[in-house]
């Protein structure tokens, strides 16, 4: 066998070791979460706030509560600005400032989660005095609008021009296309592109850090304290009770299943009620 | 004749106007963010920088007692952490992207990838959760075997812990793999099956191939991919404060605690209470948004350029 051979097959063997040690590693992980996270689970887990401190029972309502809330809002004020962006630069697409705006938006995505939660504090809770979810929403919407941009951006881009040239023959103006014809036929590229924003700020805990600060009560008030499920797996998994610990796990395993629910649930049942393949 | 506008005409006109404002407005405040959130961040780290300086960038020494604070620790901690993870993870992201790209059938690359993207998209402080209660133990164990083997008492009793510098490198190698190994791997679909079957009908193995025809095609993409999980890596917050164990002092061995620029933030911030240590924190901060632009921007450089050519 020539040295070319032996080097191919001592490759492949390589390359599939990495794979197979990556997939193993990668399972573990999963198997730990999974069950390590459904061990503790009951129903009052999802109904109750969290017991006294390193007693065991109690749940984590308020987190899911705080989670939900905070998700939504910032995915509300998040929406407007990032599909608009998406939608300028998709139709500038040649023009200068068009492909700055696209690097800021790419640039703002590389920008850590914690820089994003202590501008947070430092731009809204230091100025108004107080934690609250609010702030925390508009910090968490500073991580929405540049995926949401870029998503939307690519989304229109692949829209073919015939369709956006026969609206315009038919004498349409620029809006009625892009808003008729463009969205219409990129909305479901651009629904499961907000779906994935949500679920990625639904699991951040840094920006929450100095804005929502946490609170052990069940909180519907936006402009108070609330809690959020990475933030009390954050704090659970810090505490020296085995109680709390426990609960992390459990905690973690609920947040994975609001991150699924939003990645493949909803795209499923929007796909279902707006009648678009999502 | 001119004909006259009529009302429909003119509110659609309107529209049209209020559509350009709009799309533009929101288009001029996603540059403004940035520009505000360098501006914030300056403003809120003045007493720091009157106090001291330019240096405050390799000044060694951070303590919250006396009020002297210097990012030196944190800054190498980060490079540590971030270029460690690269190191760790890349061959293994290079190996799982050619698996997947060259080697596995349809029936077992399809359930891998959803795998990865699963991971990929896993929460931060999941993965510290797990950092926390699984590879810290192991890394501990590690420590307190290789203190014997070595013969360093120190490590013995410091390896009980077990977190620290190697256990984030750990981690943060796991953390950016996902990433780094799906971008590695959209560059590979895409080289032209031709050149692939040319070099194949030559008489090239299939080693021969990869390593000839397909890595040199994807050279560039892949130093951009790389670029960007380095800059992930720089950045990642929640895992590494979890198992980094906020040492504030120079880090001497890889078992040593230590803290990145993030962790800092994340570990002290709540805990600050003079101005002084708020604003250097926020300097901190500061440091890691300068640095993590400068990245992300350098990565989409190179990431452009590659799609010109």
């Amino acid at each position: 066998m020539s040295g070319r051979k032996v080097k191919n097959g001592l490759m492949s063997v390589l390359v599939a070791a990495a794979a197979v040690l990556i997939i193993a590693v990668l399972l573990v992980m999963m198997w730990h979460i999974f069950f390590s996270g459904v061990r503790y689970l009951n129903w009052d887990f999802f109904t109750k706030p969290p017991a006294v401190f390193g007693e065991s029972g109690g749940g984590v309502f308020n987190a899911i509560v705080g989670t939900v809330l905070i998700t939504l809002v910032a995915s509300a004020i998040g929406t407007p600005f990032g599909m608009f962006a998406g939608i300028y630069v998709a139709e500038h697409e040649e023009q200068r400032f068009a492909s700055a705006v696209r690097l800021c938006a790419d640039a703002l995505q590389g920008v850590p989660s914690i820089v994003i939660g202590i501008f947070g504090y430092t731009f809204l809770v230091a100025r108004f005095r107080s934690y609250s979810a609010l702030s925390a929403s508009i910090a968490l919407a500073f991580m929405f609008i540049p995926t949401t941009a870029r998503v939307t951006e690519e989304v229109l881009l692949l829209v073919p021009s015939s369709l956006k040239e026969a609206a315009y023959a038919l004498g349409a103006r620029r809006s009625n296309v892009i808003w008729n014809v463009s969205i219409k036929s990129a909305a479901s590229g651009i629904t499961s592109g907000l779906l994935t924003s949500m679920a990625r700020i639904a699991g951040e805990t840094a920006p929450l850090l100095f804005t929502a600060f946490g609170s052990r009560y069940v909180e519907w008030n936006m402009l108070r304290p609330m809690s959020a499920l990475p933030l009390q797996i954050y704090i659970d998994a810090s505490s020296p009770y085995p109680a709390q610990q426990q609960q992390a796990w459990s905690a973690a395993f609920v947040l994975i299943l609001i991150i699924l629910l939003l990645q493949y649930g909803m795209r499923f049942v929007i796909s279902r009620v707006l009648r678009v393949k999502a | 004749m001119v004909a006259r506008q009529s009302r429909s005409d003119r509110r659609e006109l309107v529209r049209e106007r209020v559509f350009d404002a709009v799309s533009l407005t929101a288009a001029v405040a996603l540059v403004a963010t940035i520009v505000l959130f360098f501006l914030q961040l300056f403003i809120a780290s003045r007493d720091s920088r009157a106090a001291f300086g330019l240096p405050f960038l390799w000044r060694s020494e951070w303590n919250p007692v006396t009020e002297q604070f210097g990012a030196l620790p944190m800054i190498v901690g980060t490079l540590i952490t971030g270029f460690g993870a690269l190191l760790v993870s890349t061959p293994f992201a290079l190996g799982v992207a050619i698996f997947l790209a060259d080697y596995a059938s349809k029936r077992v690359a399809g359930p891998v990838k959803s795998l990865i993207g699963l991971l990929g998209g896993l929460p931060s402080v999941i993965f510290g959760l797990w950092g926390l209660f699984v590879l810290v133990p192991l890394v501990s164990r590690f420590e307190v075997w290789f203190g014997h083997l070595v013969g360093s008492e120190a490590l013995v009793t410091a390896g009980t812990t077990g977190v620290g510098l190697l256990s984030a490198i750990l981690l943060l190698a796991i953390m950016i793999l996902p990433f780094s190994a799906s971008l590695i791997l959209e560059s590979l679909i895409v080289v032209p099956a031709e050149l692939r079957e040319g070099a194949l009908a030559l008489g090239a193995t299939k080693w021969d191939t990869i390593q000839n025809i397909e890595l040199p095609y994807v050279r560039r993409s892949t130093v951009g991919a790389l670029v960007l999980a380095l800059g992930r890596a720089l950045g990642e917050t929640m895992a590494v404060t979890m198992v980094i164990g906020n040492g504030i002092r120079m880090p001497h061995s890889l078992f040593d605690p230590s803290n990145t620029l993030a962790s800092a933030i994340a570990n002290q911030f709540l805990e600050a209470t003079s101005p002084l240590y708020i604003s250097s924190l926020i300097e901190l901060g500061l440091v890691l948004f300068v640095l993590a632009i400068l990245i992300n921007v350098a990565a989409r450089m190179i990431l452009r350029r590659g799609v010109e050519t």
